[in-house]
């Protein structure tokens, strides 16, 4: 029980400190003023700047101290409130901008690595049983090629060859498609953040499962008479997925990196794109709670994979 | 005696002992990309920036031909000559942002890893912070704040590798600290910095080093993601932002591939031979699976 | 293609080997761990093959199984099962006897059993893959089993893991996998090294009880001679790959021949030596199966060798009663043994006497 605690109390300093570097490297090293008004923010002579330079200057709490700014910013943000994006063209809330974009983004990253997952374990199963054998060596390589290939030059081939050239799959995403189409205009950009993920999966459990199949247990399931795919799936996998379990659940981080990627070359307004607009823009609110969102999905997920560790192990559990 | 045949593992021991065809084809590609990298504005190449437009092949972008080896883009670039100066950029990136992270993560890392306390301590800590942004959020954030030029690039993205690189490097210096010939070391009265220095340093350096190439080829990529978005330095040619320009319209992509392409080719077929030569040091070192 | 085993095969052998050999492909060169063994186990037979490490005796039992993986490794020779040739098969045709006809217990069985599925499920899952049986069919079956090889509480263990459970009920629980399909050979290899003292007598009173109940074979294969003594009807010695001496145990313990056979057999304690006596041991190591001495390959640490056992390896040769056979030029008994049994027992005491 303390050991929960623990952990997540160390969760939660994490994520404050994560808060306050993003929040002053924002405000240190960016100009906000300039990012709400424009010019304006620089033009003193002119006193209806000035007037509008004070009324920003309340409104977004930009006359008081840092720390005080970065507590008002705290309280707001953990009932939810994100503040109000900057942009000249009027202010609609971050949350709503959030709200509206997360979905999708979570859509992407669950699709991504749920093929991952279901393409990692059978091809890691088909080449642990035939390890040292010449297609063992081809899928050694394909792996190489497939971890060697950045996020977004594989997003352009796979754009290339799937949409323009094959025409299998859509070029863009379309937001007020139907669900379904909308999840199949997902497959291309979930398989460009999925197949090298599940490259590394693969490599992983390859090698467990070679270690496993060592192991006396498995000799013994043999003198049963069982086949050899009986063995695989209910003798070997099981015992060999406990590393595999935790790359998968640290990988997340991996993967979020990759939708943003993935999201701009599929043209996905998720949180990813969202992010490299607002960050192009210098839209602080909604970089900070784009940030601040990843991050503690990144902490929470990596606290669930310990957690988890103890009850997929029978033998960890008391 | 065992009565099971490994023939995969027997195969991977002797695997080991020597660095192989594959690992020396990779360090040739990889010094042909240095020499690139060192002295393009020596080379004949034709002009990254001109416009050589020829009005008796129509429109730009023209094809791959004798005269554009790798065919010219929207405005009629020379394609091959862009990617060549991509070169420059994407690897002196790639090349400053490890070393940085290997000098000052590797210091810290080494630092903490001997003397432990409280050091060690606040140091684990700040790396966990680190460790706990994707590193491509927080090289988006960093590089979106700064003025971007090739020496603030570099240190951004050094600057995440310092968490990785650190762990490692206390880890291994871990591992030596507890062993008897430092302990021999301290009790004739050797000095901490002379024993970090002689004793500790040669025997964490060797794993180390042999992950170099595989973080250099982190870091590459790294560069190449941001040029990609947008986010490397300003007004330099990288291979990123080549992939971009040739790839933003589905039009370009679909009439004049060729622009993505190359660029691509010359990004994977780098990234590829230092992540094969990195995993072949690996191995023959004998160094565990560690990630980075 | 499974060959059951008909009831006219009360004279014919239920396992035959004829001149089996196996040999490993190693980086040194071509290991011979087995080299040319003969050997028969009737229905209802227990066999015990004893010997040193190296000596071959679990290859043998793996190889007259068929387990043995196929890179690397060369067989020769017949081995035959109700008098059907499978030392040919693949393994895929084995699976159905494996399992069905034949099952093995290993030695560990913390290592043996999956540490991940609950024991109940392991003894269910042939039983419903041979047997057809349904799931609940199977368990009740299963928790018969686990009376029968005396796991207290059984209901309550078939839903344990094996962690939970103590070195002696792991082997029961192995025992009662391998018993689960009524197999007729079961071969033990080593089943009760790893267990405590007091605990491998119960085990090996097990195994004999079981055997006799359900009318199986058995090939015991262990280092300790102790443990054959009093739960074999046969037993094999093997020694560099080769059987050197077989005989009904009585007759063995009784009528020693070979010189190695005998040092065995005075390698194990006595309660009734005095204290502090030494332990007589056999000088020297295991020959090497790359390349093992020629000649007789025990001639190397044999305190009779004569020039003759290192020039010729000794053919095996009946002894006085037809079901007793061995292999040695100078066997225990011959006037050769004497000879040199007088010389050695005259250079004991002429050290004692300088001492």
């Amino acid at each position: 029980m303390r050991y929960y605690v623990q952990r997540v109390a160390l969760a939660i300093l994490l994520l404050l400190a994560v808060s306050m570097l993003t929040f002053g490297a924002l405000n240190v090293l960016g100009d906000p003023l300039f990012n709400i008004l424009g010019p304006v923010a620089g033009d003193v002579n002119n006193p209806d700047s000035i007037k509008m330079i004070e009324v920003a200057k309340r409104e977004f709490s930009l006359d008081r101290p840092l720390p005080v700014r970065y507590a008002i910013w705290l309280s707001d943000f953990v009932r939810g409130d994100f503040g109000v994006t900057f942009s000249s063209t009027g202010q609609p809330p971050v949350s709503g901008v959030i709200s509206e974009r997360l979905p999708r983004t979570v859509t992407l990253v669950a699709m991504a690595q749920f093929f991952a997952i279901f393409v990692s374990i059978p091809w890691a199963l088909i080449t642990a049983s035939r390890a040292g054998k010449i297609s063992d060596r081809i899928s050694t390589l394909n792996a190489f090629f497939l971890v060697a290939m950045p996020n977004f030059a594989l997003a352009v081939i796979l754009k290339y060859v799937f949409s323009i050239k094959l025409g299998w799959m859509p070029l863009t995403y379309v937001a007020d498609d139907p669900l379904r189409s909308r999840l199949f205009q997902m497959i291309l950009p979930a398989l460009t953040i999925g197949l090298p993920v599940a490259a590394v999966y693969q490599r992983l459990l390859r090698t467990d499962i070679i270690t496993t199949l060592q192991q006396d247990f498995i000799l013994l399931a043999r003198t049963k008479g069982l086949s050899r795919p009986r063995i695989l799936l209910l003798h070997a996998l099981r015992p060999s997925l406990f590393s595999f379990i935790t790359v998968v659940g640290l990988n997340t981080g991996a993967l979020i990196g990759g939708s943003i990627v993935s999201e701009t070359v599929f043209r996905i307004p998720g949180i990813g794109s969202t992010l490299v607009e607002s960050v192009l823009r210098n839209d602080f609110p909604v970089v900070l709670a784009i940030v601040m969102i990843v991050a503690s999905s990144f902490v929470v997920i990596n606290l669930l994979v310990d957690f988890a560790y103890t009850l997929i192990d029978p033998r960890v559990r008391r | 005696m065992s009565t099971t045949n490994n023939s995969a593992g027997n195969q991977d021991e002797v695997a080991k002992k020597k660095l192989g065809f594959g690992f020396w084809l990779c360090v040739s590609w990889l010094a042909l990309m240095v020499f690139i990298a060192l002295f393009t504005p020596l080379l004949p190449l034709k002009s990254p920036t001109s416009n050589f437009l020829d009005s008796s092949q129509g429109r730009p972008p023209y094809a791959p031909s004798w005269k554009h080896w790798f065919g010219t883009d929207k405005d009629a670039r020379d394609v091959f000559s862009r990617t060549m100066h991509g070169a420059r950029i994407s690897l002196t990136v790639g090349f400053s942002a490890i070393t940085a992270g290997f000098l000052i993560g590797g210091t810290i890392g080494v630092i903490s890893g001997y003397f432990r306390g409280w050091i060690d301590r606040v140091s684990s800590f700040v790396f966990v912070v680190l460790l706990s942004f994707p590193s491509l959020v927080l090289a988006i954030l960093l590089t979106s704040l700064i003025e971007r030029s090739l020496l603030t690039v570099s240190l951004v993205l050094g600057l995440l590798s310092i968490a990785p690189v650190g762990r490692l490097a206390r880890a291994a210096t871990m591992q030596y600290a507890d062993r008897e010939f430092v302990l021999a070391a301290r009790q004739i009265g050797a000095k901490d910095r002379h024993i970090i220095i002689k004793e500790i340093l040669p025997n964490v350096a060797i794993p180390m080093s042999s992950l170099a190439l595989l973080g250099m080829a982190v870091a590459v990529v790294a560069e190449g993601g941001l040029a990609f978005l947008g986010l490397s330095v300003e007004k330099g040619i990288t291979w990123g932002g080549l992939i971009q320009l040739g790839s933003d319209a589905s039009k370009t992509l679909e009439k004049a591939p060729w622009i993505s392409f190359f660029p691509i080719l010359m990004l994977f077929l780098t990234v590829l031979s230092l992540n094969f030569a990195g995993d072949r040091l690996r191995t023959y070192f004998d160094v565990k699976e560690m990630t980075l | 293609m499974s060959p059951a085993v008909p009831d006219r095969n009360e004279v014919e052998p239920l396992i035959e080997t004829v001149e089996l050999r196996t040999h490993f492909r190693t980086p040194r060169g071509i290991a011979r761990a087995v080299d040319g063994v003969t050997l028969q186990i009737r229905r209802g037979q227990s066999l015990g093959v004893v010997g040193e490490s190296g000596s071959g005796k679990t290859v043998l039992s793996r190889s007259i199984m068929g387990l043995l993986p196929r890179n690397g490794v060369i067989r020769e020779g017949s081995v035959r099962y109700g008098g059907e040739e499978i030392g040919n098969r693949t393994p895929k045709q084995m699976r159905s006897i494996w399992g069905r006809e034949m099952a093995m217990v290993f030695q560990d069985p913390m290592t043996s059993l999956n540490p991940v599925m609950k024991v109940g499920k392991q003894v269910t899952e042939s039983l419903r893959l041979h047997l057809g049986m349904s799931s609940s069919e199977a368990m009740a079956v299963a928790e018969k089993i686990f009376r029968d090889v005396r796991i207290p509480e059984p209901t309550r263990r078939l839903n344990q893991y094996p962690h939970e459970l103590s070195g002696g009920m792991r082997q029961r629980v192995m025992i009662a996998i391998a018993l689960a399909c009524g197999p007729n050979m079961l071969f033990a290899d080593e089943p009760t090294t790893a267990l405590d003292v007091t605990v491998q007598a119960q085990i090996l009173d097990l195994l004999s009880e079981q055997i006799r109940d359900r009318n199986m074979s058995m090939l015991l294969v262990t280092h300790n001679l102790g443990v054959v003594a009093g739960y074999t009807d046969e037993i094999a010695v093997m020694y560099g790959g080769k059987v050197v001496e077989r005989a009904p145990t009585k007759v063995l313990f009784s009528n020693v021949k070979m010189p190695y056979t005998e040092a065995l057999l005075q390698s194990i304690p006595r309660m009734n030596q005095p204290s502090h006596s030494r332990l007589a041991m056999i000088p020297g190591r295991p020959p090497d199966l790359v390349n093992p001495p020629t000649g007789c390959r025990f001639a190397p640490r044999c305190a009779y060798a004569r020039d003759l056992c290192v020039r010729e390896e000794p053919p095996l040769v009946q002894a006085e009663t037809p079901d007793h056979t061995f292999a040695c030029h100078f066997p225990v008994g011959s006037a050769e043994y004497h000879e040199r049994r007088v010389e050695l027992n005259r250079a004991s005491t002429t050290t004692a006497e300088v001492l």
